[in-house]
Parts: C-alpha cells; sequence; structure tokens
C-alpha cells in the first residue's frame, strides 16, 4: 500500500442518469507513466478531471499517499498532482513567465527570485525560455502547451495528469510536445497521461490502460497490450485505431 | 443672433465664471470617486456571487452562500431599479429616522447613494464579464493550486477588467451626467450652478449653452483617455526572444531536488546560472 502514490478505488461519476464512469479501480507508483486510451466518450477525461478534483466523484474514492483526497484541502493537493490541459489553459493576462511564476508565489508561497530562477529552469527544459516576456495569444500552439508544461512542472508537482495533451494541436506541432513528454518520462516523471498517441503509449509509457464505456477494459504492460490484448474490444479498438 | 449669444456667455463668465468652474470640478470629483468606489462594490459582489458550492459542502456554507447570493441580487435590483434621485432622498432624510444619524456633509452622502447605485450596475457588468472568461482559465488556475480568490484576484478579475472597460466608461460618463441630481439634497455640481446662476442674471439660454459645452467637454475628455487606457490594458504587441545568457540566474537560490530519484537533476547540473 505505501509505495502508491495515487490509488483509485470504486470510482463512479454519473451526470444525472448517465453513468460515465464505473466502478474504476487502478494505482499509480513511484516513476508510472500511464497512458490511458480509448474511444472518445469512454470516460477518460473525465476520470483525470476527478483525480485533480475538478469533478466530484459520485462514488468511491481516490488515496493521495493512502489518505482520501476529499477530506484533503483541495488546494494543496492539487499544488501536488499538476494537470496540463487540452486547450492549455495558459492565463491570458500573463506573460510565459509569469504563468510559470504566479502558483510558485501565491500558492507555494515562494520568493520573487527563486521563482523566477525556477520558472525559467523549466521554461528552458521546455525549450521555451527565450519566450519569458511573450504573452500566451502570440506564440503558436505546441508553444503554448510547452508553456503549459512548465508551468505545471514549476510547482514540482509528484505527479503530472496530461488531459489529451496533444489533440488540439496541428499535426507538425504534436512532435514537439510528445518530445518534451518523452523527456520528463525518461526522468522518471510519474505521468498519467489521456491520449490518442498510439506510438506514444506503446514506446514511452510503463502502462496502458484501455477504456470502454466507463469501464477499464484491460490493463497492463504496453507491449503485451500492443501485440497481444486479451480483451476483444481492446483488439477491435487497436486494430481500427493502428490501421486506420 | 451669435453675437448677442456670445456676448451673454461672456458677460456670465466674466462674472461668474469661477462658480461654473467650482460646479465643474464639483462634478468631476463626485463622478470619478463614485464611479471608482462602484467599481470596487461590483467587483466585490463579483467575487462573492462566484464562490462555488458542491452538493457535498457543508450545509452552512451552502446556506450562506445562496443567502449572500440573493442578498446581492436584493441590492442590485433595488438599485438598479429606482430612481437616484429618489435614492438620494431616502437615504438622505431616511438615515436619521432610522438610525438617528445626519449627515453633516453633504460630499459623504453624495459620494455614498452614487457609489451604491453605480456598484449596482457594475455587478452585473462584473458578472457579465467573469461569465464571457473561458471556463478552461479558471481550471488551469485551480489545476496549480489557486483557491477561489487567488483565481479571481490573479486570473480572472484582470480579464474581467479588460472585458468591462467599456462599460466603466459608459458608467463614468451616466454618472458625469447624473450626479445633477444630488442637488435635491442640496449638493451643489456643475447643473446646480446652471439653477443658480440662471435665476439670478436671467440668461437661460446662455447658460444652458455653456452647461452643454461643459458636460460635453467633461464627457469627451473621459471616453478619450478611456480608451488609452484600453490600449494600454491591452499589453504591448511584440515581444523580444531573450538569449538564455542574459537571463538573470541568481547564484544559491534554486536548491537541487531533495533526493536523487525525483526528476529535475539532470539538466539542472549542466545548467550555468550566472549572476549579472
Amino acid at each position: 500500500m505505501s509505495g502508491h502514490i495515487l490509488e483509485i478505488r470504486h470510482l463512479s461519476k454519473t451526470f444525472g442518469t448517465h453513468a460515465v464512469l464505473k466502478d474504476i479501480d487502478f494505482t499509480v507508483d513511484q516513476g508510472d507513466v500511464t497512458s490511458i486510451i480509448g474511444a472518445s466518450g469512454s470516460g477518460k477525461s473525465t476520470l483525470l478531471r476527478c483525480i485533480n478534483l475538478l469533478e466530484t466523484p459520485t462514488t468511491g474514492e481516490i488515496l493521495y499517499h493512502g489518505k482520501d483526497v476529499s477530506k484533503q484541502n483541495p488546494s494543496k493537493y492539487r499544488a501536488k498532482v499538476g494537470m496540463v490541459f487540452q486547450s492549455f489553459n495558459l492565463f491570458n493576462n500573463m506573460t510565459v513567465l509569469a504563468n510559470c511564476m504566479i502558483g510558485q508565489q501565491k500558492v507555494s508561497k515562494i520568493g520573487r527570485e527563486e521563482a523566477r530562477s525556477k520558472a525559467i529552469h523549466y521554461l528552458n527544459k521546455v525549450g521555451m525560455a527565450p519566450y519569458i516576456n511573450a504573452r500566451p495569444d502570440q506564440i503558436s500552439g505546441g508553444q503554448k502547451q510547452r508553456v503549459a508544461i512548465a508551468r505545471a512542472l514549476a510547482m514540482e508537482p509528484e505527479v503530472l495528469l496530461f488531459d489529451e495533451p496533444t489533440s488540439a494541436l496541428d499535426p507538425e506541432m504534436v512532435g514537439e510536445v510528445l518530445e518534451v513528454m518523452k523527456a520528463l518520462a525518461k526522468d522518471r516523471m510519474t505521468m498519467l497521461v489521456v491520449t490518442h498517441e498510439m506510438a506514444f503509449a506503446r514506446d514511452v509509457s510503463t502502462h496502458v490502460v484501455y477504456m470502454a464505456d466507463g469501464v477499464i477494459e484491460e490493463e497492463g504492460d504496453p507491449k503485451k497490450i500492443f501485440t497481444n490484448p486479451e480483451n476483444l474490444r481492446t483488439r477491435e479498438f487497436l486494430k481500427r485505431i493502428l490501421n486506420g | 443672433m451669435f453675437n448677442q449669444l456670445f456676448s451673454d456667455i461672456g458677460i456670465l463668465w466674466a462674472k461668474y465664471g469661477h462658480v461654473y468652474l467650482t460646479g465643474i470640478a464639483n462634478t468631476l470629483i463626485l463622478a470619478v470617486t463614485a464611479t471608482v468606489i462602484g467599481c470596487v462594490i461590483g467587483f466585490f459582489c463579483g467575487i462573492l456571487q462566484t464562490i462555488p458550492y458542491g452538493l457535498n459542502d457543508f450545509f452552512l456554507k451552502k446556506f450562506l452562500l445562496r443567502l449572500l447570493r440573493i442578498v446581492i441580487r436584493v441590492y442590485v435590483e433595488v438599485f438598479r431599479g429606482t430612481p437616484m434621485i429618489l435614492q438620494a432622498v431616502f437615504i438622505y432624510y431616511g438615515m436619521p429616522y432610522f438610525f438617528g444619524v445626519t449627515f453633516k456633509n453633504i460630499w459623504t452622502v453624495s459620494i455614498l447613494v452614487v457609489s451604491i447605485n453605480t456598484g449596482a450596475y457594475m455587478a452585473e457588468s462584473v458578472r457579465g464579464g467573469i461569465m464571457s472568461i473561458d471556463v478552461g482559465q479558471f481550471e488551469g488556475a485551480k489545476a496549480i493550486g489557486m483557491n477561489h480568490w487567488q483565481t479571481m484576484l490573479y486570473v480572472i478579475l484582470p480579464q474581467t477588467l479588460r472585458n468591462i472597460m467599456p462599460q466603466i466608461g459608459n458608467n463614468y460618463i451616466i454618472n458625469v451626467k447624473d450626479t445633477s441630481v444630488m442637488f435635491i439634497i442640496g449638493f451643489s455640481d456643475f447643473f446646480a450652478v446652471h439653477k443658480m446662476v440662471s435665476g439670478a442674471v436671467f440668461k437661460y439660454f446662455p447658460s444652458a449653452f455653456l452647461e452643454m459645452g461643459g458636460y460635453l467637454i467633461l464627457t469627451l475628455a473621459a471616453s478619450f483617455l478611456l480608451r488609452k487606457l484600453e490600449k494600454k490594458l491591452a499589453g504591448r504587441s511584440d515581444y523580444e526572444l531573450v538569449n538564455l545568457d542574459q537571463l538573470v540566474m541568481t547564484a544559491g537560490t534554486y536548491s537541487l531536488p531533495r533526493d536523487a530519484t525525483s526528476p529535475f537533476d539532470e539538466t539542472n547540473r549542466d545548467y550555468k546560472g550566472e549572476t549579472k
């Protein structure tokens, strides 16, 4: 039990009468890169949003280091579990640098100089340090997403959640974001990635979760899932998406 | 015809110029102060109205937040739905009845009335402004651990302010003109000067002409300044790329990760932090 960073236990979420997540169970350990794959509407993003408390689970619990997150201060928890969104969600009223500093200064109460150094450090990591004075509407989608990753990293989280980080990008910009994520995976950052990038799921992640209609149909080692899936639905999904 | 008019205005100005100017100053001070305070009230209502609560929250919290929203709603509807001239009378003559408070200073009560009235309009403008902000901005702020106040103060309201600048301008211009109703409780604004002067010298039209010009100058100047402010809030349209060597890296402020398993230890080591 003690090794798990995150444990999802019997998590369900219903919107009205529509059950989006049904009895989800899985764990995330230190250094895991878990890819959640599945068709649109299978509940992948909702699962991730539940984990970051942007949605309240209907039943079940999420444990962070063995403690129920619904009983913790959400701000403190979120500072440790970062999130990268499909639509970047950079703060439009701030420069790239300020985007990466504000959380450190206001949430972690870090001094200005240190926050600035850290922000530049992580922006450099994603190759965006030269753009510190730009505002979000002045840079490309791929650049925005890299800044968003730097913003999340600047909080020095234990886990980073990615909600379809490349889905809103033009095809030529997908690569630069995936490269950054690959580098993070190599650094043993713990990541939970909802993605349609099958190559990333297969080659980079250490663990793959396949979801369909709000349940986990299959999970395990990416090599096994991609070469020899046990579940019929997994097989069909992968056949459709890899040959399509 | 015009000669007559201008000579009349000349006579008026020579004799009462300073009175007109005092009136303009009073109007300006009242309008600016009340608009600023009204904006603060509006933004405050905006923050309070949008405090989120979920189904799982404690009963008392839900109750208080709902009550708060109702109170703000009532405030907005009452002060938006009644004439300011009556509000002034109500507060000026009502306070002594209920609380035994009499206003010694006409400025206090005038600023109070116009501020509260402006606040009611601004509360709605701010609410609209907040609603127009993409939900992703809220989620982005929450995701790095900001609470409601921090989210509002650093992310949402600065963007809201920019979006509602035209409405703030509207309110200010309305205030410049509508503060004239404060004559009902004896506030001597620009328009009150007209009543006084024209009553004394029976030059109604020349005085009205002067007033018209004066009000127009006040509002046009406001429009001009607001445009400038809007442009300033929009920020620079360009940016400069920064060479990494030029970035000031204060030595010793960046601490290495605590343990070796922590993921960010490689680039950090070969990062040549330089102090300027």
